[in-house]
């Protein structure tokens, strides 16, 4: 009963008078982006970013190379605290707290929000172990359990019918598509919140691609998703929402299907008609 | 706005401009030759309007075929999407366009065995702006003149007051004598086929100002054919 009236709740708070025009309404914000500035050294990279991720959809950020869009993933997980002489200054909130802000758990945030990177990065391990290690390091499960965890992930990223009778053998001899499947599978067994896909396809054939577009398709019912693509129609089909970055700026952000067919700043235009110069 | 990095798609894009607009001169055309035919009772008017049907076709499928290779190529975006798909939609409104005006030119040869005891002062006024607002229409397409597609769209509802003048008319000239009515019954279809060339005319500017401006001319068009409702009776003995 509680629950019942909990999720009406919800659907009264974000249908509001906003929403309602559009029939592609966006969920509420899982991550909020406010005044975001990085800088590489004294490169200004990302200027007064202003963003919001909508929970349980996608975000695709579009822009020519160099225009920050990789940048503000590498921001949204700390991964610029890696290297010295890179910061960044604003806020981006997620629960509540300033996830840039120094007191936070970086091992514990990365949980939170998982990447996938451009080529597939499989550990030189057996297909089982690259699910179970990131598992291993956040969790203490029996053996059981993790079994589960690792059927669980690699059946929502779509990869078990084609791997389960051989689940001891190396990544490594996984094909391209699968392997970056394989890395989606890694990412999701940790069950984050929020996933990070930069160019997750550039590397892929044009069938792996919409296998990897399908899985996003199913994977934004559990998880908020931001994708980086360099192909506009990619965008257009995956993205319920979608940014457009150009030097370190974010110059418009909206509704996929409006972006595409009607977008309001001409540098917008230019850049998706293939018109930039 | 820029060129496309891709030089091929703009001189493409270039070309399916000059296609539409060149359609679109035909069609201009053929309305021309079938007032023409009408008015000023021009059988060889109307059997070039009848001869440049079959071409009018052929250049719809042509333009057609030749959006579909766009789409197929080019995967267009934006401004482009717009502009492809709105002279996908605007070829089909020149076809019908063209057809009304070949069915006015045919009727024009019926009419032309009668001889009227009124003049077509009426008809031969409405023809002229259904003409003037065709021209207008394709003009906005070549021009990407959005201010020309408004002009047109809201002189449509002049047209259809004409019409509406001259349904009646031509009722009461039936009730008169019916040896006028095989001639009036044409002349009503001759007018309905002008007033629906001038109402493709606006359907092409409400097409123009969507893809130049990517938001449709929302306001609502004053709709001026009453000509459903009309009703003429005779005098009450």
């Amino acid at each position: 009963m509680n629950d019942t009236m909990s999720s009406q709740n919800q659907e009264h708070a974000t249908i509001g008078p906003m929403q309602a025009r559009s029939s592609e309404a966006l969920n509420e914000v899982r991550i909020a982006i406010r005044n975001l500035d990085f800088f590489y050294g004294a490169n200004h990279a990302l200027k007064a970013i202003t963003l919001d991720l909508p929970d349980r959809q996608v975000t695709g950020m579009i822009g020519p190379s160099g225009c920050g869009k990789s940048t503000l993933l590498r921001v949204l997980n700390r991964m610029y605290d890696l290297y010295p002489g890179q910061r960044a200054t604003g806020e981006v909130m997620m629960n509540g707290e300033n996830i840039i802000a120094p007191g936070i758990d970086v091992n514990q945030l990365r949980s939170r929000i998982g990447m996938v990177f451009q080529t597939p990065t499989p550990f030189p391990m057996s297909i089982y172990d690259n699910i179970a290690f990131g598992v291993k390091l956040h969790e203490r499960l029996s053996r059981s359990a993790m079994d589960e965890r690792v059927e669980w992930s690699l059946t929502r990223a779509a990869l078990w019918a084609e791997v389960k009778d051989r689940l001891n053998t190396p990544a490594a001899g996984l094909s391209g598509g699968q392997q970056q499947r394989l890395c989606i599978a890694r990412t999701i067994a940790i069950q984050p919140e929020v996933i990070l896909l930069d160019e997750p396809t550039s590397a892929l054939d044009p069938i792996s691609t919409l296998k990897i577009e399908e899985l996003i398709d199913e994977l934004k019912q559990d998880f908020t998703i931001a994708i980086i693509t360099h192909n506009m129609q990619q965008a257009a089909r995956c993205a319920d929402q979608v940014a457009f970055f150009y030097l370190g700026e974010m110059v418009e952000v909206g509704d996929a299907a409006q972006m595409f067919t009607a977008p309001r700043e001409k540098r917008t235009q230019e850049y998706i008609t293939g018109r930039f110069g | 706005m820029a060129e496309h990095i891709v030089k091929s798609f703009e001189q493409e894009l270039a070309r399916l401009r000059t296609l539409i607009t060149d359609m679109g001169g035909m069609v201009e055309n053929q309305v021309v030759l079938a007032s023409q035919a009408v008015i000023q009772k021009d059988s060889a008017a109307a059997a070039r309007t009848v001869e440049a049907d079959p071409k009018v076709d052929d250049m719809e499928r042509d333009v057609e075929q030749f959006v579909i290779r766009l789409l197929a190529l080019r995967q267009p975006m934006a401004q482009d999407l717009r502009l492809i798909v709105a002279v996908l939609k605007i070829t089909g409104d020149l076809e019908r366009i063209g057809d009304y005006a070949t069915n006015v030119a045919k009727r024009s040869l019926v009419l032309d065995q009668f001889s009227l005891p009124f003049s077509l002062t009426g008809l031969a006024h409405m023809a002229r702006l259904v003409q003037e607002n065709l021209k207008t229409t394709i003009d906005a397409i070549g021009e990407n003149d959005t201010d020309k597609a408004i002009q047109v769209w809201r002189s449509d509802a002049v047209i259809d007051e004409i019409y509406n003048a001259l349904f009646r008319e031509l009722i009461t000239y039936m009730m008169e004598d019916p040896r006028y009515i095989t001639p009036c019954a044409h002349l009503l279809f001759i007018a309905k086929n002008l007033e629906r060339i001038g109402d493709h005319a606006t359907n092409i500017a409400e097409k123009v100002y969507y893809a130049v401006k990517g938001e449709p001319l929302l306001d609502s068009r004053p709709k001026g054919d009453s000509s459903p409702y009309a009703m003429v009776r005779l005098p009450q003995e």
